[in-house]
Order: C-alpha cells, then sequence, then structure tokens
C-alpha cells in the first residue's frame, strides 16, 4: 500500500516540475539562512559563517538532482529527456523521418489490413454462446478423399450418442419457394433437425422450436420463421404465430420466430427453418452436424472418439459406411474453410513486406548512424555511457515505428475496405462485412510496432552506440569510419533482395496459375451465352410430363424470340458449382467388383444443349425433340467415359442399366423412389466433347447425360441456357419473361452471361495473384529503395576516390561499371538465395487454389530478371552521378 | 573531520522518525543538527541524502510538511510526524532492536545480549 501510494506520487511527481523546483530551491535556501544564523551566533563574521554552512550544504545542484530522482521516477524522466531529444533530432531532418515513417506505414498497413480480415472470419468469436465449444462434424470419405462431405441421418444420429458431445445438431440448406401476392419468392431456406437450436444455444423469441416428433415424416408441416422474414411479411405481428404460410405449394403452421441476427452458420442468412426429415437411408448424405462439446474435451479428444465410433457404425454397416468416417473442426475453422490458409498465407506476406520495411528503415538509420557518428562521439566524451547513447538511438526508432504505426492504421483501414470489396465480390466469405478496426486490431498494430521499432533500431542502436572516440572525432567530416556499417548495411539489402524475390516468385507462379486456369478451353464456347438458374418447385415439377411441360413452352417461346440462336435445359451447369454423381451397370458386362457399380458423373439436358453450349458431337448424335417420354431411354456420354468404359470399341448402342437403389436428388421431404420399379436401361446415342465441370483446373470426368424430357427424376434445379446473336445482356429481359409467363411459381434465382460464369472460376487465383502481385511490387520497390539508398551513400563515401581514380586516368565508364557490379553483385547474393528460399516456400500456394505448379522454372527465371533489372535500375542512379564526378571539386572537398 | 561517520540510509529515516517523535515539528536544518547533536557530533548528516530522504518519507505518508516561521523569524519548511509515522517509529525501533541483538550475538558470542 505504502508503496503504491508512494509510486503514485512518484508518477505526479513528473508533472509540474518547475513549481516543485522553486518549492526545493526555497527549502534549501532556507536551510542555508537557518545555518548561517547559527553561525554567526556561534560568533563567526557573516562572510565567514555564510562559507562554512555553503561547504557544509554541498553541493545545491547535486542535492536538487538526487532530490528530484526521489521526487518523480528516474527512468521515466530519462525516457522523457530521450523522447524530447529524439523528437527534435528527427523534426531536423524531415526527408529521412518522411521516408522512414513512410515505409514502416507501408509495412504495418498491409499487415493492420490482412489481420483485421483474419480477425473478423478467424479470430472473433462466432455471436453464440460457448462459442468456442462449437464444433461441426463432417463426414469423410477415403474414396472420394473428401474430409468435408455431409453425413447421413442415420450416421448423425448414431453420432450424437458420442460422449465427447453435449448435443448435436443437424442442417441442411436448401431454397424453398413461397407463394406470395405476386410472383413465386425464393427464400433461403434451412431443414434443422429439433436440437440444432438447442445446441447453437439459442432459442426463438416467439413461440417455440421444433420437437422430436416433428422430424418424422408425415408429421403436420410447421414453420419457424428468421426475425427478418417475420417483419418483413408479418410487420413484427406477435399473432403471426399459429398463422400459415404456404412454402413449397404446402400449408405450413408458424410455430416460432428466432432472434434478430441470428443465422445457423455465419455465412448463410436463413429465412424460413422447417423441421429436418430423417431419412433412414445411410446412402444418403445431406446434413452437416454440428456439435457442441462437452466442457473441458477438447476438439481432437472428440475425434479419437468419433473414429471409434465410426469404425462401429463401419463394422455394423460395411455396404454403406466402410469409407466413411468423420472429422470434428472447430466451427469457427469450418466456417471460414475455404479462405483460411488463404488468410493465413496473406499473413505470412505481409510479415516479410514488413520485414523489408523494417530492413529498409534499419539501412537508413544505419547510414545516418555513420553521419552522426560525431555527435554521438561527442556525447560519449561528454560521458554518456553506452546503453544510454544506445537508449536514445532505440528511442528514436520506437518513435519512428509509432509514426509508422498511425499512419499504418490509417492506410490499414483503406486498404482493409478495399480488401473486404475485393474478396466478398470473388468468392463468399463468412463474416468478412464484420472487419473492422477493433480493440484487438489496434493491439495487434501498437505489439507490431514494438516489434518492428526493436527489431529496426537494435541492430544500429548497438553497432552506433560504441564509437572509436577519437576515430570518430579526428576524421571529423569525412568519415568513412571503419568498414562495420556497410557491410551490415549490405546484409540487410542483401535480405530484402532475397525476400522480394520470394513474393515475386510468388506472384509470378499464382499468375501463372491464373493464366494457365484462363487458357484452359472449357469445352464449350462462353461467348454469346446466357444461363438462369431456375427451379422448379415440389410438388407441383414432381412429375415428368409438369417439367416436360414447362420446358416445352420455355423453350418454344425462346425459340421463336428473334435474337436467339438456340436454347436449352440442363441440370447442372459446368463451373456453376453443381454436379452429380451416378452409379451405374453396363448391360452385357460384369460389375467392377461385386457389389459395385461404374462410377460417372451425371446430368440431364433437353434436346439441342451441346449445340447451345457449343459442345461438339463427337459420335452419333445428340438429344433430339423426338426423344420423349415414350420413346427408348437414351443418353449421351463424354469422351472420356466412352475411353473410360468402352475402351476398346465404339460405345454407339450400347446400353447402361441404373440400378434401382439410384441415388435421387431431391430437396423435397419424401422421397418417391418405387422399390418395385424394374432397372431402367438407356442406349448411348452419342458422345460429345469433354467439358471441365468441375473447375477448369480439375480434369473432365467421365460423363452421362440423360436426356431430361424422359428422366423421371425429380431433379429441382434446373438452368436455362440461351446462345444469342447479339450481346447476351441484351436478352437478359426475354428470358426472364419467357420463364415467368410459363410458370409464374418457378423463381428464378439468378442470371449471368456464360462468361461471368467462367471468370468467376478463375476468381480464386486472380484475387490471390492480384493481391500476391501488389504485395510483391510494394516489396520490390522497398527493396529498389534500400539498394539504391546503399549504392548512394557509397557513392558520395567514395567521392575523393573516385575523384583521384579519375584524375589518375581512369574511364567514366568503368566507374560507373565498378558502382554498377557492387549493386549487382548484392542483388545476384539475394536473388540466389531467394530462389533457393522460394523454391522451399511456393509449395505453400496450392493451399490457395488448384492448379499451381510450385517450381516452374520459366517463372522464377522472369522473376529473377525483373529483380535484378529492377537492381540495375536502382544502382544506375547513382553509379551515373559517380561518374559524372569532378575530379577537381572531388579532390579539392576536403 | 575525518573520523565522522556518514549516517547509513536506512538508518537515516528512522532518525528523523525518532527526532521527530521526541522534538515535534521541526525543518530540515534543525533535525540535521539534532541527529549530529544526538550523536555527539559523531554522525555527519549529508544535506544531499537528508531531503530526498525527507521527500521519500512524505511520499510513503509517515511526515506531512508546510511551510512555517522559525523561532527566529525565518521562513521554513517543517515536518510533522503523521499518524503512520508513529506507528512506524515503534515499528522499526522494534526490528532494529532485534536486528542489533542478532548481530550483537555473532560478534560478542558467550556473552548476554545487551
Amino acid at each position: 500500500m505504502r508503496a503504491l501510494r508512494a509510486f503514485v506520487l512518484r508518477v505526479a511527481g513528473l508533472f509540474g516540475r518547475s513549481r516543485r523546483d522553486r518549492d526545493i530551491a526555497d527549502e534549501l535556501a532556507s536551510h542555508l539562512q537557518l545555518h548561517i544564523d547559527d553561525n554567526i551566533r556561534a560568533g563567526m563574521t557573516p562572510d565567514a559563517a555564510r562559507r562554512v554552512a555553503l561547504i557544509k550544504l554541498g553541493g545545491v545542484e547535486a542535492t536538487k538532482e538526487r532530490y528530484r530522482d526521489q521526487r518523480g521516477l528516474p527512468m521515466l524522466d530519462t525516457l522523457r529527456q530521450d523522447l524530447t531529444y529524439a523528437i527534435r533530432v528527427l523534426r531536423k531532418d524531415p526527408g529521412f523521418t518522411c521516408t522512414a515513417v513512410l515505409t514502416l506505414a507501408l509495412g504495418v498497413g498491409a499487415n493492420t489490413a490482412i489481420f483485421s480480415v483474419v480477425n473478423a472470419v478467424l479470430l472473433r468469436p462466432l455471436p453464440y454462446p460457448g462459442a468456442d465449444r462449437l464444433v461441426m462434424v463432417f463426414a469423410t470419405n477415403t474414396r472420394t478423399g473428401d474430409t468435408a462431405d455431409v453425413a447421413s441421418h442415420p450416421d448423425y444420429q448414431d453420432w450424437s450418442r458420442a460422449h465427447s458431445f453435449e448435443r448435436m445438431g443437424a442442417f441442411a440448406g436448401g431454397g424453398v419457394t413461397v407463394a406470395g401476392a405476386g410472383d413465386a419468392e425464393f427464400v433461403s431456406g434451412m431443414r434443422v433437425s429439433p436440437t440444432l437450436f438447442d445446441t447453437l444455444g439459442v432459442s426463438p423469441t416467439l413461440g417455440r422450436g421444433f420437437t422430436l416428433n416433428e422430424q418424422a415424416p408425415g408429421a403436420p408441416h410447421v414453420v419457424v420463421l428468421s426475425d427478418g422474414f417475420w417483419k418483413r411479411q408479418f410487420g413484427g405481428a406477435a399473432d403471426a404465430i399459429g398463422r400459415e404460410l404456404r412454402i413449397n405449394e404446402a400449408p405450413y403452421t408458424i410455430v416460432g420466430v428466432m432472434p434478430p441476427g441470428f443465422r445457423v452458420t455465419a455465412n448463410s442468412a436463413g429465412e424460413l427453418y422447417t423441421p429436418l426429415i430423417a431419412d433412414p437411408d445411410r446412402n444418403h448424405g445431406y446434413l452437416r452436424v454440428i456439435g457442441r462439446l462437452r466442457p473441458g474435451i477438447t476438439t481432437g479428444e472428440a475425434q479419437a472418439e468419433m473414429q471409434v465410433v465410426t469404425a462401429q457404425i463401419a463394422k455394423a454397416f460395411p455396404k454403406s459406411n466402410s469409407r466413411v468416417g468423420a472429422n470434428v473442426m472447430p466451427l469457427v475453422d469450418a466456417l471460414a474453410a475455404n479462405v483460411r490458409t488463404a488468410l493465413f498465407i496473406l499473413l505470412g506476406v505481409v510479415g516479410l513486406v514488413l520485414l523489408i520495411a523494417c530492413t529498409n528503415v534499419a539501412s537508413l538509420m544505419l547510414a545516418r548512424g555513420a553521419a552522426r557518428q560525431r555527435e554521438l562521439a561527442v556525447r560519449a566524451a561528454l560521458g554518456a555511457g553506452r546503453v544510454r547513447i544506445a537508449r536514445q538511438l532505440l528511442t528514436e526508432s520506437l518513435l519512428l515505428a509509432f509514426g509508422g504505426a498511425v499512419v499504418g492504421l490509417v492506410v490499414g483501414s483503406w486498404t482493409a475496405r478495399g480488401l473486404v470489396t475485393m474478396l466478398s465480390a470473388s468468392f463468399p466469405v463468412p463474416r468478412i462485412d464484420d472487419t473492422h478496426t477493433d480493440l484487438w486490431v489496434l493491439g495487434f498494430t501498437l505489439v507490431l510496432a514494438l516489434a518492428t521499432g526493436a527489431i529496426f533500431g537494435v541492430v544500429p542502436a548497438l553497432s552506433s552506440s560504441s564509437p572509436q572516440l577519437t576515430d570518430a572525432m579526428r576524421e571529423a567530416s569525412r568519415s568513412t569510419t571503419g568498414a562495420r556499417a556497410p557491410r551490415l548495411r549490405s546484409g540487410l539489402v542483401i535480405l530484402e533482395t532475397a525476400l522480394a524475390l520470394v513474393l515475386l516468385a510468388g506472384a509470378g507462379v499464382l499468375l501463372k496459375t491464373f493464366a494457365t486456369l484462363r487458357s484452359t478451353p472449357p469445352g464449350f464456347q462462353s461467348d454469346h451465352l446466357l444461363a438462369a438458374d431456375l427451379r422448379l418447385p415440389q410438388p407441383r415439377f414432381a412429375l415428368r410430363v409438369d417439367r416436360e411441360r414447362f420446358y416445352d413452352t420455355v423453350l418454344s417461346r425462346l425459340r421463336e424470340t428473334p435474337g436467339v440462336r438456340s436454347a436449352a435445359f440442363v441440370a447442372d451447369l459446368p463451373l456453376n458449382g453443381g454436379s452429380d454423381g451416378l452409379g451405374f451397370h453396363i448391360v452385357g458386362r460384369s460389375d467392377p467388383a461385386p457389389g459395385q457399380s461404374f462410377q460417372a458423373g451425371f446430368n440431364t439436358a433437353t434436346a439441342g444443349y451441346f449445340r447451345t453450349m457449343g459442345i461438339p458431337v463427337r459420335e452419333g448424335r445428340e438429344f433430339a425433340d423426338a426423344d420423349r417420354g415414350g420413346t427408348p431411354g437414351v443418353i449421351v456420354i463424354n469422351e472420356t467415359a466412352a475411353k473410360r468404359f468402352w475402351p476398346d470399341r465404339s460405345p454407339l448402342g450400347e446400353r447402361i442399366a441404373l440400378p434401382r437403389e439410384t441415388r435421387v436428388p431431391t430437396t423435397s421431404h419424401e422421397r418417391d423412389s418405387d422399390p418395385d420399379a424394374a432397372p431402367v436401361i438407356l442406349t448411348v446415342v452419342g458422345v460429345t466433347g469433354d467439358v471441365r465441370h468441375e473447375g477448369l483446373a480439375v480434369p473432365p470426368r467421365p460423363e452421362i447425360f440423360l436426356d431430361a424430357m424422359q428422366s423421371e427424376l425429380p431433379w429441382p434445379w434446373s438452368v436455362l441456357a440461351v446462345r444469342t446473336v447479339a450481346d447476351p445482356e441484351s436478352l437478359v429481359a426475354t428470358v426472364k419473361d419467357a420463364a415467368r409467363t410459363a410458370d409464374r411459381n418457378v423463381p428464378l434465382l439468378r442470371i449471368n452471361t456464360m462468361d461471368g460464369i467462367l471468370s468467376r472460376a478463375v476468381a480464386g487465383p486472380r484475387v490471390y495473384a492480384t493481391l500476391l502481385g501488389a504485395f510483391a511490387a510494394l516489396a520490390l520497390a522497398l527493396a529498389a529503395v534500400g539498394l539504391y539508398g546503399l549504392i548512394s551513400y557509397t557513392v558520395s563515401q567514395r567521392t575523393h576516390e573516385m575523384g583521384i581514380r579519375l584524375a589518375l586516368g581512369a574511364e567514366r565508364g568503368e566507374i560507373v561499371g565498378l558502382v554498377l557490379k557492387r549493386g549487382l553483385v548484392l542483388a545476384g547474393i539475394g536473388a540466389a538465395i531467394g530462389v533457393v528460399v522460394a523454391l522451399a516456400t511456393t509449395r505453400l500456394l496450392s493451399g490457395l487454389t488448384a492448379g499451381v505448379q510450385p517450381s516452374d522454372p520459366l517463372t522464377f527465371a522472369i522473376v529473377t530478371v525483373v529483380l535484378l533489372a529492377t537492381a540495375l535500375v536502382a544502382s544506375y542512379l547513382p553509379a551515373r552521378r559517380a561518374g559524372r564526378v569532378d575530379p577537381m571539386t572531388a579532390l579539392r572537398a576536403e | 573531520m575525518a573520523e565522522k561517520a556518514d549516517v547509513w540510509q536506512g538508518t537515516l529515516a528512522l532518525m528523523i522518525l525518532k527526532t521527530l517523535e521526541t522534538l515535534g515539528p521541526l525543518h530540515g536544518y534543525g533535525i540535521a543538527r539534532r541527529i549530529e547533536q544526538t550523536s555527539a557530533n559523531h554522525l555527519s548528516v549529508n544535506y544531499g541524502t537528508l531531503y530526498p530522504s525527507l521527500l521519500k518519507l512524505e511520499q510513503e505518508g509517515y511526515i506531512a510538511s508546510e511551510w512555517g516561521v522559525s523561532e527566529n523569524n525565518r521562513r521554513a519548511k517543517f515536518y510533522r510526524l503523521t499518524r503512520a509515522g508513529r506507528k512506524q517509529v515503534e515499528k522499526e525501533a522494534r526490528e532494529w532492536e532485534r536486528t542489533t541483538a542478532i548481530v550483537a550475538r555473532f560478534l560478542w558470542p558467550g556473552e548476554p545480549s545487551r
């Protein structure tokens, strides 16, 4: 307590110095006076009295100094002195100060920007109580290598008995159509298990959640509304509970309303929640599973238990589950899985940029340190200790670092805003809109500033704080004080160049990836092509004839429209995100293994689809208008499928059989598969060119197309592809209109040009290449400035020597060459080190996007040339100056 | 002069407190003189340490100060013991006694402690 009181008073003692200084001066004066009085009383003469008293009192100033030390905190006092001095010194050299602060601001800003995105996306807790205990439990499949697969309902139920979890809930996404007054509205719906809200720890603000019996097939239809939907559709009226809503053309009773801002996963805004209907089929994966860990249980422990649980399930149901495992991942990571690696790589990249910035400033400080040698020597000669001088220099560094951090914070918040716009325009990133400068970001920047200040300040502080006094004083203005500082600076420049090369190589590799993908033929003609995503709601389109009628109406209308070359429907458009697989048998051939079927990608399309897309027909024909419900079932396969399944003959006329238990893709609650139906036999009528369906970097898979007019599968998604004569954008309204007039209950989800879809398919590599390119350019510029600075410094130091050389008959070209050589040697060493490091690190970039070739020799060659060319320019400017030295002036200078 | 010992830092505080306890409010010069006199001039108070010591005691709340007028009409800063200071004197005196007793046992073993 006493110590605290004393400390507080001493901190207070730092202020109001002059008043307190007067006070002690008065007290000492009064002391002296009392002493003199005493001495006079003892019989001394006034003069002697005064002299004796003064001697006894000792050094008044020394006493005052000790008094001051006791009054304040000497450490803080010194700090204040150092700061005042540092500010004065930095103000005297605005060129240096601005360069250093700006360099640091760029480095710190880049870091702050990336960190604020990381903070929003990965670090800030999810908006659920006890969110750190929430995990996502994915299914894994050793056959496909998928580690984030959907789970089947029986699997989910078995999983939820694991002891590691307090609760488990499941959900499946999928839009629903809500009948309104006008056109059908398509809203984002979510089918959730009755336990999901509890698992997340959120309960409805109004009404109730779901009960366990409501997940049974045939249970009464109930729905829980999101707060947004409730306010929009019902004006926030409390009596909405119990009212009816027509969803997918069936009546649903409203039983509850969720609180505002509630979302099942952070990036999907569900509007309506309906109970998940249990599908007893273990083959049907459609669920995302969220678990709440028991307190004290780690993700690793839960994972270990799930391994045991899934092994037991696999043993009990080998047919469906032999390859199925589970993958437990913290929810916050699972949600951001697509950008997690990217963000960490970017964080590493900006870390390197900052390191370069630090190196640059350190180099600047060294140069300044050399110029200040004399000043420091004088201070040392006057008795300043080595520590004291080092501390002074370090204070200057920290001050610069804080200046850089403050400016960097501004730069960073701008950059972050640009980053958010850029990333969210390219692909969905959960919670990225929450990016803002909060206390964590401020703290991060502060720590960064301290660290950078320490990094770039320590080297110069140590190397300049022990000047060789006599040397420094004697050499006066012309100082080439030892080779130490330049050698250190050369090392720093080499380091910078190496780091810049690593970043350049990374950017180059990504750029190459982007270019490769961009030039990969997708297998279709993307120009003059429009794609409209429609949804055929159940149960209106449960029957084939209903879909056939809709398709016919839309297509015949469009085919009569001027400007439309052709039009067709397809279930899954290439590069549009959707894809499905199919297991089938080949008639007259044994299965690949007993109980197993052949596997291929699976799609349905109407007549003219391949012509519309510009996909070439290699053999036979594509679907025709004559292929209808009553006619023999036909399929079209792609070249890969032809080569894979009929390598030795033409597949035309070959037949396949779809097993009865074929997965019927459906988002309706009831599955209308008839177990007694006979297997469907289909004949191959055509072979078409390969299409990159799942991504430009993914090699084509074998694909089988069914005729949409013949297929009985109630597929809810459908894409209308329209090839236009003129600009596809001009037909957007026409296409929308055609779909709406055919059936106003069919919502149009989105409409895009195929060129747009294609460019979205390369959005990842493009964004990452742009970002890394920008940071690499920054790094290169900083490194160039560093090199320029060093070479200029060397030139200015050696002006005298150059003058002598010229006077002795050296050619100006030789001088220029000499300086250039020095720059290039440094850059060359840096580049060589950089190449080695880059070879080891560009592999990391494969985590960013598919199709990365980490150590492409051409890319490495190009970036090395770019770096050396930059180095050449950076050293040429000072070299030219060296060549222009007038020998007379140079010699006279001293 | 040469044989005069400087007062140790730690004991100076105790001497100041004890002086103030005995004599009541007193100025810095008075305290110094009193300590020197009490020690029969064996001790010399260094003013360079006296005033910082006074400040420290004041910061710790054992003494308080205010400007006043001395017996012969000189302006001077007077220090007085606070309530906490009074307790501190007792405490430190006890501790001092104990310490010296222990040291004594080392220096003159066998003799009864004084």
